[in-house]
């Protein structure tokens, strides 16, 4: 159940990437997909989250002007990186959401572009501001988004939460002073 | 790994230029995209006139339920006639185009622009089974947009002339009557807005708002199209070239409906003499 909802996040996030400029030109610089690909990160499961950011990399690199691949290669490190930290350090807290997603739009940019300037397809447009512009929108939008996300998709997020008030009200009634 | 290496084969698979062909790679995810990109596209402007109708409803809000109504309607009419004649009014150009010019161009329909911020790509839904072909160029009653890039069956991928490796031979002024000659190419600082002219020698006479045209000598833009016109000119010396900015005549930023010329330029004559150096070789 939860593969199928992911799928439809993952599309969902895709059409909205392949719109959005469309509709207004700045909203490109939110990487819907690599929120999708950030947050399956953040829930510890690696294969999961490098193949998602693998397919989302693939089709978005298929309808861009760079190279094939390099979006599937930045946003599957990135992927594996953020899931490599989520497993030794507790990134549970949603305000370390916060710095998480913004290394993950830096890391993702710079491998990027690296990949197209090594392989002789530089970006044309200025690598630090645009850098710096899709970070600032794709942590603001993906802050929200990662709310969202678990409302939406999260089952063991809501399983823990379940269990972390039931263990609130079970040692409230078994106190130091109910004891006596 | 397998992913990373995976990822890694294809971008060099990418990466490498086969001599002008069309890659099979890039047709093939062409092929696969296309479909979502119209998707996309249609669902955009679906949800652009759905935003537009939330704001005509709320200026009409203090209106009573009967008059909202109407007047609702009224305005998706007026909104569904202004979009009819503009439409009307830009493939009316597009013809005039195609009768002024005498190549054979095909009118497409604009259904994406690139999904990263990194490039500035847009996809038309016309590809090889309308007789496109990659080199062609594109563009609009106002100017040249670009040259086609990469061709699916259904679809293809425009560079436009702001691309820093876009670059278009251009002349200032009248085709013939200027010695203005010079090449036009996007530059990263200009944005989308303008695009450079170099190589303009600093002895010819130039001024803002002089018109460039094509000159043909890129092997990709037949002769005599409208490039922009001069908005900025940093004059130049005897042995200093003017800097120029152009603001392109189609405008990039709002395009729609675009033309594919479909042209092939002449070919090149081969020199007849051989080079120098190549003679002393067969001499020995």
């Amino acid at each position: 159940m939860s593969q199928i909802k992911i799928a439809v996040v993952l599309l969902v996030a895709i059409l909205l990437q392949l719109s959005l400029r469309g509709v207004w030109q700045p909203l490109s610089y939110i990487d819907f997909p690599l929120v999708v690909v950030v947050y399956i990160a953040l829930q510890r499961d690696a294969w999961q989250a490098l193949l998602v950011g693998t397919l989302a990399g693939l089709i978005v690199d298929a309808a861009s002007g760079g190279l094939i691949g390099a979006g599937g290669f930045s946003k599957t490190l990135t992927a594996y990186i953020i899931y490599f930290a989520a497993t030794r350090v507790n990134l549970e807290n949603p305000l370390l959401r916060i710095p998480v997603l913004a290394a993950g739009s830096v890391l993702d940019s710079a491998i990027y572009v690296f990949w197209h300037r090594v392989l002789g397809n530089p970006p044309t447009v200025p690598f630090v501001q645009t850098m710096s512009y899709k970070l600032i929108a794709t942590t603001v939008v993906g802050t929200l988004a990662l709310y969202m996300l678990d409302a939406l998709v999260a089952e063991r997020s809501a399983q823990r939460r379940q269990f972390a008030t039931r263990r609130r009200v079970a040692r409230r009634s078994t106190g130091p002073l109910r004891r006596r | 790994m397998a992913l990373l290496v995976g990822n890694l084969i294809i971008m060099a698979v990418d990466a490498r230029d086969p001599d002008g062909r069309p890659k099979m790679l890039r047709i093939w995810t062409q092929s696969f995209a296309s479909p979502l990109q119209n998707a996309s596209s249609k669902a955009s402007g679906a949800t652009s006139g759905f935003f537009q109708q939330i704001w005509n409803f709320r200026s009409t809000a203090k209106e009573n339920e009967q008059l909202k109504e109407r007047l609702s309607q009224v305005e998706n009419e007026l909104h569904a006639a202004r979009q009819a004649a503009g439409e009307n009014d830009r493939l009316q150009a597009l013809l005039n185009l195609k009768e002024q010019t005498d190549i054979k161009s095909i009118p497409a329909r604009v259904i994406a622009r690139d999904p990263s911020v990194w490039f500035n790509t847009i996809t038309i839904n016309r590809g090889t089974s309308s007789g496109v072909e990659v080199n062609m160029p594109v563009v609009t009653a106002g100017g040249i947009v670009g040259r086609v890039i990469t061709v699916s069956p259904w679809a293809s991928q425009v560079m436009l002339i702001t691309d820093e490796k876009a670059g278009a031979g251009a002349v200032v002024g009248q085709l013939g009557q200027s010695g203005a000659l010079g090449s036009v190419r996007g530059r990263a600082d200009l944005g989308a807005a303008l695009v450079e002219m170099r190589y303009v020698s600093g002895l010819e006479k130039v001024e803002v708002n002089d018109f460039v045209m094509t000159t043909g000598q890129d092997g990709i833009y037949p002769p005599g199209l409208n490039v922009g016109r001069v908005v900025d000119v940093k004059p130049g010396t005897t042995t200093q070239a003017h800097q120029i900015l152009i603001q392109p005549g189609a405008q990039l930023d709002h395009l729609e409906e675009v033309a594919v010329l479909l042209y092939h330029p002449p070919p090149r004559s081969v020199p007849e003499q051989t080079p120098p150096q190549n003679a002393d070789r067969t001499r020995r």
